[in-house]
């Protein structure tokens, strides 16, 4: 599966499919092609693509309140004083936050756990950003604490973990609706979105 | 190009894992082939028809179609999605702990519909009664029976001695219980009270829709965990990851009564 399989290659080219191939989704054969379009790129574009990687490593820091990706600690979400600061929202990774801020309907500040409780990757609540969640919540500012894991076992599980740890706080703590996604059929549905979507069920 | 043959079966989903933009590697066990490692495409994607069916513990009847390396699948529909374990953080902690002992004692191309049998049952019993910590206890021992690996719980292993009333040792490595009187040097021995045993018969030849609510004090329910724990752990030989959650949400639970 390496790439000791293609005797040929020089020592740096084989050098760069190896790291490629450490990515996630990129086998060996992805990883040769990205490799000669990477050589066959002009001498700018590649080096700007090798600045970049390293300007990342090297200014990326976690944001010290709500654990995002910032260049600046705190992030401009955190602090921009115009953005609610009584609701906070929980999400699995940077990435969601991205999608959440696309939607332009939550104006309040987020946290990042970075991953989800995965009993059978080893990956337990320790390994989250929970003791930071905590942390902030001890204070008497946030009056709602919205959670908006993924709609997965793993993320249904994480949700339930934190509003037991939670249990007994006078914090509002709300969960994202589970239903039937926009464009989704009836017929086609699992049974528990289609019990979720009922449940769930609204006014018209 | 003939084309790519296709097959039915019966599975519950034990892991998925992303792949790609949109698609999910499943490891099932099915009622027809044992473990199948299989390709849901596109199953990622809100507007799939897969979506949502290949959460951990799902059962689900597939259409399968056979590819060169991983089979794919083609349909899927639910059978059961288990929806009130999956609401009680303590039962989903034991079904991902089922599912992991099934991935870890189920192989690839070898069917097992005692095995495929016990799960669901196990999976059903879980659902009961969450708080309970029997169905695991009869799983663990049914799963070595399924395996061909069940203890002896009536004669000395060693001397083969019917067992009489009193205490008697247990080892995981030689397969069962043993007599006070035998001493195999490279047995590993745990004591074995009389209940304990008691119980483990009891397990062994009472369905598990007919298991009657046993109160075990503390102690024996130790007993009995860690002897077929260490059982199981001795077969697999490799780390159970699921175990730390385990323990980690009964030991919340326990410190909030
Ligand atoms: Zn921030
Ligand atoms: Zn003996």
């Amino acid at each position: 599966m390496s790439s000791e399989q293609i005797p040929s290659a020089a020592p740096s080219l084989s050098r760069l499919i190896q790291e490629l191939q450490k990515l996630p989704g990129i086998g060996p054969k992805s990883a040769q092609r990205l490799a000669y379009y990477l050589i066959r790129l002009p001498d700018d574009d590649a080096y700007a693509l090798a600045d970049a990687i390293t300007a990342v490593k090297q200014q990326i820091v976690l944001c010290a309140e709500c654990q995002n990706l910032t260049d600046d600690s705190p992030c401009s979400i955190c602090s921009d004083s115009r953005r609610d600061q009584d609701v906070v929202c929980v999400v699995e990774d940077p990435l969601d936050v991205l999608a959440l801020e696309r939607t332009r309907c939550f104006r309040g500040l987020y946290h990042v756990l970075h991953g989800v409780i995965s009993p059978l990757n080893g990956i337990g609540p320790e390994q989250l950003k929970l003791k930071e969640l905590y942390a902030r919540l001890s204070g008497k500012q946030v009056q709602e604490l919205v959670i908006a894991t993924n709609a997965t076992l793993e993320g249904e599980a994480t949700a339930m973990y934190i509003r037991r740890q939670l249990a007994g706080s006078e914090l509002k703590i709300t969960h994202l609706a589970r239903g039937l996604p926009v464009g989704g059929a009836l017929e086609y549905t699992d049974e528990l979105t289609l019990s979720r979507a009922f449940q769930g069920r609204q006014e018209l | 190009m003939a084309p790519p043959r296709a097959y039915q079966c019966e599975a519950v989903t034990l892991k998925k894992f992303p792949l790609g933009e949109a698609d999910l590697l499943v490891t099932l066990y099915t009622r027809e082939r044992g473990k199948v490692r299989a390709l849901a495409r596109g199953a990622r994607r809100s507007n799939s028809k897969l979506m949502g069916h290949f959460e951990p513990l799902t059962q689900v009847k597939l259409s399968l179609a056979q590819g060169r390396d991983l089979d794919h699948v083609v349909q899927a529909q639910v059978v059961s999605g288990f929806a009130l374990l999956k609401g009680d953080l303590g039962a989903i902690a034991k079904g991902l702990y089922v599912a992991e002992l099934v991935d870890g004692f189920g192989s690839e191309s070898n069917p097992n519909q005692p095995l495929y049998r016990l799960v669901i049952e196990a999976l059903h019993a879980i659902e009961a009664a969450p708080e309970s910590d029997l169905p695991l206890r009869f799983f663990e021992l049914h799963l070595l029976q399924v395996s061909g690996l069940m203890p002896e719980l009536y004669r000395c292993v060693e001397c083969r001695q019917t067992l009489t009333p009193g205490r008697h040792r247990f080892s995981p490595n030689l397969g069962g219980a043993l007599c006070l009187d035998c001493n195999p040097t490279d047995a590993r021995l745990r004591p074995l009270s009389l209940r304990t045993l008691k119980v483990l018969r009891l397990l062994h030849r009472t369905p598990i829709a007919e298991l009657p609510a046993l109160s075990m004090d503390a102690a024996l329910a130790r007993e009995l965990k860690a002897l077929l724990s260490t059982t199981i752990q001795y077969w697999l030989d490799k780390e159970i990851r699921s175990n730390s959650f385990l323990e980690h949400v009964h030991h919340v639970a326990g410190t909030e009564v």
